[in-house]
């Protein structure tokens, strides 16, 4: 073995290393972060409540992530799963006052439901088609929520959603952030099951997948009913915490809003979602911080930050770091 | 409602179905050469549409020859705006994946809508018809707007136009040899990318020349690029992608089936363009006029 061979052959188990202590650290920090913030009174609580955002709608891109960057489809419609959630839990708990651990327990199981009646059709379509046809369905679901008055309040939304006494700011970001983690790590397992490596072939060579003996549709009806079920409880986490459920969350913009984060933080891994998510919203808030005006033209910035990863970094920002601390030859 | 008013509905939606008709053949055209779907296009068409609302009260004249100044004046400064997305933009994410470019196309939407914001802020605005347009015919006792015969006068000229540019000209068989084999095209040392460029302009022209025949149709606010662009897509489903024929069909259905769904159930009629939408992609999704892909 020439030295420069050697070299090479280490250097993934350095990485390795390195990704260990990396994780750890931002799981102690993830988990003390309340607590320090808690000590800065009112900006503190603010911040908790940042952080929590944050934590959900990590959970909510790498959810999106299961079927687009793992799965190759490109789903414009996947805030109606969110929103599904949410308002399950909403009209549960304020309509049929269902305790907040049940209905938490419903948002997802509804989200799957919705997904399996919305996904046995989009599967049919690829590329393009589905991804308008996913956009549609969502955008069906907007306007059912926005004009039945009745059963979902329209565009006022639900308020004022019970909340439990015993749940302070950082007991319920501590709440999150535990689903947060037991869900990535199921995830985790079913992205390297045969299941996900499945998933994986279809989006490199459906052809192949299916010479192979793979059941191509079936594989991605599940996939997509996965990934509805975890963006149905992040709907369900985000109502609690905002105790109000509105059509935004159905929206396509919020869908946008994912499919931004996988593509910020790097869609071919499996953290980037959650990292690309947590860096929009922080950047949100930083800019509403320096001037309340420049909130108005937030979606320019967005629109230069897409434009930079599209052109210059489509691997996102985890795919930056890789190219920064592994060095590693194309 | 008798037959009258029908008609003068029908009259409305056919209006409406043209000037959609004009946006979305420029959006089908973009689709069918460059393989790109352009969010952005229904931005374009509204910075057109608040363009001719800043010139009209810059020009401050009701005449009819205001008006076609503005129908010069802004589809090519529409489609100058598109050459300077195209070069440094579009032009890079020809042939990559879908996402990459339909996420490009949204960052562009993005901030195209955010500096309509900055510019014209977010009032309703109108453009006043010009006079000799203002007014209405006595049609069999039915009074009807002349602009929108005006513009159902338009709408087949530019349709026609387009159909003897792109089947009789030189441009347009170079367009149409791009659509089918631009390797061949390449081969034949012409300068394809200067094809893309002038298709993708094009498209930004009709873009520009919708949103001035809608400013004086209807109320416009910083909404109407959204709109567009879902009943565009809405147009393209029907009609098929990158088929001109089938974007007139698809556009006449959709301003028709709008204007007709208004009168009974108005809360209905901005659903109608994704349920037609559902209904095309489940059934027939390569569209009425388009052929299945693989």
């Amino acid at each position: 073995m020439t030295p420069s061979n050697r070299y090479v052959a280490m250097l993934p188990s350095k990485a390795e290393a390195r990704k260990r202590i990396l994780t750890v650290v931002v799981l102690i920090s993830l988990l003390i972060l309340p607590f320090v913030l808690n000590q800065l009174g009112k900006t503190g609580e603010f911040w908790i409540w940042v952080a929590t955002e944050m934590v959900i709608m990590a959970l909510f891109a790498t959810s999106l992530n299961l079927i687009l960057g793992f799965g190759g489809m490109v789903s414009f419609g996947h805030a109606a799963f969110f929103g599904v959630g949410a308002y399950t839990v909403a009209l549960l708990m304020k309509k049929a006052g269902f305790p907040l651990g049940l209905a938490l327990l419903a948002a997802p199981c509804v989200a799957a439901i919705a997904a399996a009646v919305i996904g046995w059709f989009c599967v049919r379509l690829v590329g393009l088609y589905f991804a308008i046809l996913t956009l549609t369905f969502g955008q069906l679901l907007y306007m059912l929520a926005f004009q039945w008055y009745t059963f979902t309040g329209g565009d006022d939304g639900i308020h004022g959603i019970p909340k439990p006494a015993f749940l302070g700011p950082i007991n319920y970001y501590i709440l999150c952030l535990l689903i947060f983690l037991v869900c990535l790590w199921i995830m985790k397992i079913i992205v390297n099951s045969s299941f996900g490596l499945s998933i994986k072939i279809i989006r490199e060579n459906p052809e192949r997948a299916r010479f192979i003996g793979i059941n191509v549709k079936r594989h991605q009806l599940a996939n997509f009913i996965i990934a509805g079920f975890f963006a149905g409880l992040a709907g369900g986490l985000f109502t609690e915490l905002n105790r109000f459920a509105q059509t935004e969350f159905l929206h396509w913009s919020k869908s946008g809003d994912a499919i931004f984060a996988c593509l910020v933080g790097g869609m071919y891994s499996f953290i980037g979602p959650a990292i690309g998510s947590t860096v929009l919203i922080f950047l949100h808030i930083f800019i509403q911080q320096i001037h309340q005006s420049l909130v108005e033209i937030w979606a320019i910035f967005l629109g230069l930050i897409l434009l930079g990863v599209v052109l210059f970094a489509p691997e996102g920002l985890v795919g930056l770091y890789d190219r920064i601390f592994r060095k590693m030859p194309e | 409602m008798t037959i009258g008013f029908l008609f003068f509905v029908l009259i409305n939606g056919l209006s409406e179905g043209m000037v959609l008709f004009i946006v979305a053949s420029g959006l089908s055209l973009v689709f069918g050469v460059l393989r790109v779907i352009n969010f952005a296009h229904g931005s374009l068409y509204m910075i057109g549409a608040f363009l001719a609302f800043s010139l009209s009260t810059l020009l401050n004249m009701d005449s009819l020859f205001s008006f076609l100044l503005l129908m010069i004046l802004i589809p090519p400064a529409i489609a100058l705006l598109g050459l300077g997305l195209e070069i440094p933009l579009f032009r890079r994410i020809y042939g990559k994946e879908h996402l990459l470019q339909l996420l490009l196309t949204y960052a562009v939407l993005l901030i195209l809508d955010d500096l309509c914001r900055v510019v014209w802020g977010g009032e309703i605005r109108n453009v006043s018809r010009p006079e000799m347009l203002g007014g209405s015919i006595d049609f069999f006792g039915q009074y009807l707007p002349t602009y929108n015969i005006f513009i159902l006068v338009m709408g087949p000229l530019i349709a026609f136009g387009l159909w003897y540019l792109l089947h009789r000209t030189r441009a347009g068989n170079l367009i149409r040899a791009a659509v089918s084999h631009p390797d061949m095209l390449g081969a034949l040392g012409v300068n394809v990318a200067r094809v893309m460029t002038g298709t993708f302009m094009l498209g930004c022209f009709l873009a520009g020349l919708g949103g001035v025949f809608m400013s004086a149709l209807a109320n416009i606010d910083l909404g109407i690029g959204m709109q567009k662009i879902i009943e565009c897509f809405a147009v393209v489903v029907i009609g098929g992608l990158g088929s001109i024929g089938g974007a007139l069909l698809g556009s006449l259905i959709i301003g028709v089936g709008i204007a007709f769904i208004q009168l009974p159930l108005s809360r209905l009629a901005i659903v109608f363009p994704y349920i037609v939408m559902a209904l095309i992609l489940i059934i027939r999704p390569w569209g009425l006029f388009g052929k299945p892909e693989r």
